[in-house]
């Protein structure tokens, strides 16, 4: 039987893992908010990008007199995906439940069933890295340890690579597979293709005049496109990033309960021992004096 | 006298400016500046580095604008602008350093993309104090 004293130890050692557990829950509290009021603000922005694109790849794609430009191809007539550029987006630190899990199950869902060929793969997240090494893959970049402030900057970047294999025809198309933040409580894992964009039939064309295209149609979708995939990663990052300490989140949250409720028991443990050997011993001096 | 324009910048970061206005004036990326006044045709085109100009309450107002889209319909201009300050968002000494910091990088490139990064810095606190100075002018 363990006795009182052990028992005390490990008591005392959860408590020790509690506290920590309690302090990396309010730590992801507070980079969840920050990270969230970030993907809040960016939110009117890309809605209406994302409106704007829409009229205007609709329109076009609606006149078919229009010779579109290398890059502007990739928003009216989508190739055939053969070669595919792809953006891994995971966590550089672990303890946040199944999130890493999760997005990496969904890429290799995803890179099982895809028939075209991954020609660039980027890996953003130690975790990320990690898993394609694992796997074989050469990812052609890497990003670790990037800060919130850093998303807009790598984004871009990646943006203004892909677009320029789009036009040397090197891709057909960009994934990313990322984790997206439904709330605080629920990240689902997910794969987005950034472009050719999915555009459905125009049904609700607006009743006013269509927008003039200045200075003409071919150079504001040159100028759309860029903006537009920039604006997308940049989402999606942020969308990860939230996600991450959502998830972190939860799991500090769910451990620190679970080590309330070892302590709970373990403390009746003890005190059932204690109580066990009082009694021992009072029996032992009553029945001595009996005698 | 009536404000009939609703403008809106907005950037990847935050909502920086929303309020009617009766007049705007934005710097396209290659066409020059784009005047609006009141039932201008709708119009898309990309907006390139400058100044803003608006008339609020008679009242001539600037913020400045770096690289995006432009919306324009009747009653309102929609900037999503890639970087964009308001007049109290600007900081002189900032402004000044980051000037400074583009100079001696200006002097220190070696090749051209560096050089390009370096004029676009230099131009980007040159367009910010401008607005700074004209500000203070009214």
């Amino acid at each position: 039987m363990a006795n009182v004293q052990d028992i005390r130890r490990r008591i005392k050692s959860v408590k020790n893992t509690q506290q920590v557990t309690k302090a990396m829950k309010m730590i992801s509290a507070v980079k969840l908010r920050k990270t969230q009021e970030r993907l809040l603000a960016l939110r009117p922005y890309s809605t209406k990008l994302d409106e704007v694109v829409r009229h205007v790849v609709g329109r076009l794609r609606a006149v078919p007199t229009l010779q579109p430009g290398p890059v502007a191809q990739a928003f009216l007539a989508p190739r055939e995906e053969k070669n595919i550029h792809l953006v891994l987006v995971a966590s550089d630190k672990g303890l946040c439940g199944g999130f890493n899990a999760n997005v990496l199950r969904e890429a290799q869902a995803f890179l099982r069933d895809c028939p075209s060929h991954v020609a660039h793969f980027q890996a953003i997240g130690k975790r990320s890295i990690e898993w394609a090494r694992k796997r074989q893959l050469k990812a052609n970049g890497e990003h670790t340890g990037l800060a919130v402030t850093e998303l807009k900057q790598v984004a871009s970047e990646i943006a203004a690579q892909a677009a320029e294999q789009y036009e040397k025809g090197e891709i057909d198309a960009l994934y990313v597979v990322f984790n997206y933040f439904q709330s605080a409580v629920a990240q689902v894992p997910m794969v987005m293709r950034v472009f050719p964009v999915e555009i459905e039939p125009h049904v609700e064309f607006r009743a006013e005049t269509p927008h003039l295209l200045e200075p003409d149609p071919n150079e504001v979708l040159e100028h759309l496109l860029p903006l537009y995939i920039e604006t997308e990663l940049l989402r999606c990052l942020l969308e990860s990033s939230t996600s991450e300490h959502g998830a972190r989140m939860a799991a500090m949250d769910k451990a620190s309960s679970n080590a309330e409720e070892m302590i709970a028991k373990l403390t009746l443990n003890m005190n059932k021992i204690r109580q066990a050997s009082i009694t021992n011993q009072i029996i032992e001096i009553v029945s001595g004096a009996n005698a | 006298m009536s404000n009939p324009i609703k403008l809106e910048v907005l950037t990847p970061e935050r909502l920086v400016f929303s309020a009617m206005v009766s007049e705007v004036q934005f710097p396209t990326a290659q066409q020059g500046y784009y005047g609006i006044l009141p039932d201008h045709t709708p119009v898309l085109t990309p907006v390139g580095d400058g100044l803003v100009f608006f008339q609020q309450d008679d009242q001539p107002h600037c913020l400045t604008v770096f690289g995006g889209f432009a919306e324009v319909g009747p009653d309102r201009v929609t900037l999503l602008a890639r970087e964009s300050e308001t007049i109290d968002q600007l900081n002189p000494e900032q402004i000044e350093r980051e000037q400074q910091q583009a100079l001696a990088l200006l002097k220190e490139a070696k090749d051209e993309a560096a050089l390009q990064a370096a004029q676009r810095r230099l131009d980007a606190s040159l367009i910010r104090q401008q607005a700074l100075s004209r500000d203070t002018s009214h």
